[in-house]
């Protein structure tokens, strides 16, 4: 099944490499806009390729209950119990990664679901390059921003500029009842990667 | 008759002899002043101002003393100078308000060149009704000094009139060793704390930008070893990405993957691997100890390709390549760590590679312990470790992960109930370090010395601070922490592009001198009485009390402890040690130069 969907995801990468041969500055408005292009074609096949019931596994249950559950003794429990499910987790990331190699940028594919029984969203899945117009460094669980809560409701692709020089699309991700369970964050950066702390 | 009276109360206020005017006096090392004329309340018992200070040191070391200057009146044209035999590094200390207390404390030490002149008041620190300046002075005693007593004086000219302290230095035979019983470590991650703190220095771009970059890691390097300490800067982040700066240039992939420049990675790393960063220090040049390698999930193995032949193939191709490269350039006296430092919560990868607490990640510490040993020719002189910071679960990780681990970085505190397994560890050639924090500058002034102390008495080979250059975001105008996650302070405000030690730092200096003698005295035979008698000195404890916890680990499985169980569980052991006094790293001194100091 894997190598099928290796497959489905190579012709993919194919086509869109055909697609996006000819470079365009991405500082300019023309630029901007071809990159816009590119990240909604990356989201669409996303929103394809990634498995929403895979994805609802990736988080354990004893994770999320302490997630949901503070505890006034500990400020940290919750960090120090998360925990996810290796295979689900390692077989999305690996999606993730081929996805954001559909650019010949630096691109992240970042995967966000929301806190069942509550209104936050939480991000599941990060990659390499650092780029995220909304994760906040450590936090488990974050209030929903009002464009993601439209992904996940309406199920149409979004396209956010909040942070200068970074561009995202948001879309959204389902299972196999056709369930909006969570939404991925297609974005790229027209300046470097900032440098870490961390 | 009147007119010669008049003329003698000013040639007295002109001496200061009087001392309410004003007053040039001299402090010991372990009694800090504040700005208004006092000691800060922690470092208070014991202290006094004199006018005279007598010294004991070896060779191959620093002793510090301080000097103040107190007055009631400005003074627009203060200038001090120093006479001495020896070389002095004099420095003058910084008054932070602490925004915890809401107090002023000497900390950060910006270098002064002398003779040196200065205002009273500040205007620089800027603080209301300040009466006193102070100034640390290091005297550096070269391994080559004569052994016997040496004097200097230190003169402060305010306007006219002048005003003199002295100072004598017992030099004792004993040499200072160039390598440090045990090493006392500053952590750091990343760059973009060198980017916050250096906007200036690092405005630039390209190749400029990069030197400058480089010059500054190399500048932290330096001031932590010149302080008998050393440095950890970890290159990459929890999702696995890499500062370009930190890794050589790759291309390919699977088995194509290879290195195709070592061009930046050398000219940052290859001076410090080499020894010649630190030619021009006063400790002489010498390879740094230890490095973070930044092999992490994500590097130099694709992490697309884990579980499958590729992700060996590329681990394996760029990390031979890498031990290749190091024994080519002689770099064998580096340790060089592969450390994951990666948690699932910062949502990169699936499991912890630092402070495991689901044995179930256990497995991959293993394979990668696996891929190195694939790696690395059997005869290899080039040493590659496998350091594991272990905390919740750390005696069943050294029981499990025995032959793949190397080097253990525990948690303070903690390990006192895995301190059982130290002879093990040691009898497989492993390093075994602690960390922890750092002390806060309103704590009394010898705290500083206590994890070093503990990491001696407990017989493991390092402390790690987690964190020991972020001062917070503006550190002259307030420490926003107590200065708990710095030892160092960006010099770029006094002009200086490079970092600036502060007192606690000079303080665990000297301290680790000290271990240093007393390990040579320990080795001829009486370890464990010199080490009770230090302890009695240090805080009034017995030797015992420092291994063992008369409480166990929490009950139940670890995976269902939390912070405030261990927290609970340590407070019989951590309550068996009282707060120690400002001098009490005096007596521990004294004791070492009484003991250690003829050696030869």
């Amino acid at each position: 099944m894997k190598r099928i969907v290796s497959l489905f995801l190579g012709l993919q990468l194919a086509a869109f490499s055909a697609q996006a041969a000819v470079p365009v500055d991405p500082a300019t408005e023309a630029g901007v806009a071809a990159r816009q292009r590119e990240l909604n074609e990356i989201a669409r096949i996303s929103t394809i390729m990634i498995d929403g019931d895979v994805c609802q596994h990736i988080v354990t249950e004893r994770a999320l209950a302490h997630m949901l559950h503070s505890d006034p003794r500990d400020e940290w429990q919750a960090g120090d119990n998360y925990d996810v499910n290796n295979e689900a987790f390692i077989q999305t990331k690996k999606t993730l990664i081929r996805l954001a190699m559909l650019a010949p940028y630096p691109v992240n594919v970042n995967l966000w679901m929301p806190v069942p029984t509550t209104h936050d969203i939480q991000l599941v899945i990060e990659n390499k390059n650092n780029l995220s117009q909304y994760w906040t460094f450590g936090d488990l669980r974050q209030a929903m921003p009002p464009e993601m809560e439209e992904v996940l409701k309406t199920g149409k692709p979004a396209t956010i500029q909040k942070t200068p020089g970074m561009l995202s699309v948001l879309a959204p991700v389902r299972n196999s009842l056709g369930e909006i369970v969570g939404l991925v964050e297609v974005v790229s950066s027209t300046l470097p990667p900032p440098a870490t702390n961390f | 008759m009147l007119k010669l009276a008049f003329k003698l109360v000013l040639l007295l206020l002109a001496s200061g002899s009087c001392g309410w005017a004003s007053d040039l006096a001299v402090l010991s090392e372990y009694h800090r002043p504040d700005p208004f004329g006092g000691i800060v309340a922690s470092d208070q018992p014991g202290a006094s101002w004199d006018h005279v200070i007598r010294l004991s040191a070896a060779r191959g070391g620093y002793v510090s003393f301080q000097l103040v200057f107190k007055s009631d009146n400005p003074c627009n044209n203060c200038k001090l100078s120093i006479e001495s035999s020896q070389p002095v590094d004099v420095y003058r200390e910084w008054f932070h308000l602490n925004t915890p207390d809401k107090h002023y404390y000497p900390d950060a030490l910006v270098p002064v060149h002398l003779p040196y002149s200065f205002q009273m008041p500040d205007p620089e620190n800027g603080i209301q009704g300040q009466k006193a300046r102070a100034f640390w002075v290091d005297v550096w005693i070269a391994p080559n000094t004569k052994p016997g007593v040496y004097h200097g004086q230190a003169r402060l000219m305010d306007g006219a009139a002048g005003q003199k302290v002295r100072f004598t230095i017992s030099v004792f035979p004993a040499v200072i060793p160039a390598r440090d019983v045990i090493d006392v470590d500053a952590n750091s991650y990343g760059i973009g704390w060198l980017r916050e703190q250096y906007p200036k220095a690092l405005a630039g771009s390209g190749r400029a930008q990069e030197d400058e970059l480089f010059r500054l890691i190399q500048a932290y390097h330096r001031i932590f070893y010149e302080n008998r300490g050393t440095f950890h800067q970890l290159g990459y982040a929890h999702n696995g990405h890499v500062d370009p700066d930190f890794v050589p240039e790759l291309d390919g992939t699977g088995t194509q993957k290879h290195v195709v420049s070592w061009d930046k990675f050398d000219r940052l790393f290859g001076p410090l691997l080499d020894g010649s960063a630190f030619a021009r220090t006063r400790r002489g040049p010498a390879p740094i100890p230890f490095m973070y390698l930044p092999i992490n999930p994500e590097w130099p193995a694709n992490y697309l390709w884990w579980g499958e032949p590729g992700y060996q193939a590329e681990f394996t191709n760029v990390v031979s390549e890498m031990e290749h490269h190091f024994r080519e350039r002689n770099w064998t006296n580096t340790k060089f760590e592969m450390f994951f430092n990666q948690k699932k919560r910062y949502k990169g990868f699936e499991w912890d590679g630092d402070e495991e607490r689901f044995p179930s990640d256990y497995s991959y510490l293993q394979t990668y312990h696996d891929l190195l040993m694939k790696s690395l020719p059997a005869d290899t002189p080039v040493h590659f470790v496998l350091r594991a910071d272990v905390s919740w679960t750390m005696k069943q990780q050294m029981h499990d992960l025995k032959d793949a681990i190397n080097m253990w970085c525990a948690a303070g505190g903690m390990f006192v109930w895995a301190a059982d397994e130290l002879p093990a560890l040691r009898q497989h050639g492993d390093t075994v370090w602690n960390y922890g924090g750092t002390t806060s500058v309103q704590d009394v002034s010898t705290s500083i010395a206590d994890d070093p102390l503990r990491t001696w008495i407990l017989g493991v080979d390092g402390f790690t601070r987690w964190l020991a250059i972020d001062p917070g975001p503006k550190p002259f105008e307030a420490l926003s922490d107590g200065g708990t996650e710095t030892l160092v302070y960006s010099g770029e405000r006094f002009g200086l592009e490079e970092p600036i030690p502060s007192i606690r730092l000079k303080l665990q200096r000297n301290a680790v001198q000290d271990l240093d003698l007393l390990e040579m005295e320990a080795r001829r035979g009486s370890r464990d009485a010199i080490k009770a008698q230090v302890v009695r000195l240090f805080d009034n404890t017995e030797l015992a009390q420092w291994s063992h916890s008369p409480s166990p680990p929490p009950a139940g499985r670890v995976l269902d402890w939390n912070n405030t169980d261990i927290g609970d569980a340590l407070k019989p052991y951590d309550a068996q040690f009282p707060t120690p006094q400002p001098d009490a790293w005096q007596r521990v001194h004294d004791f070492t130069m009484e003991h250690a100091g003829g050696l030869q």
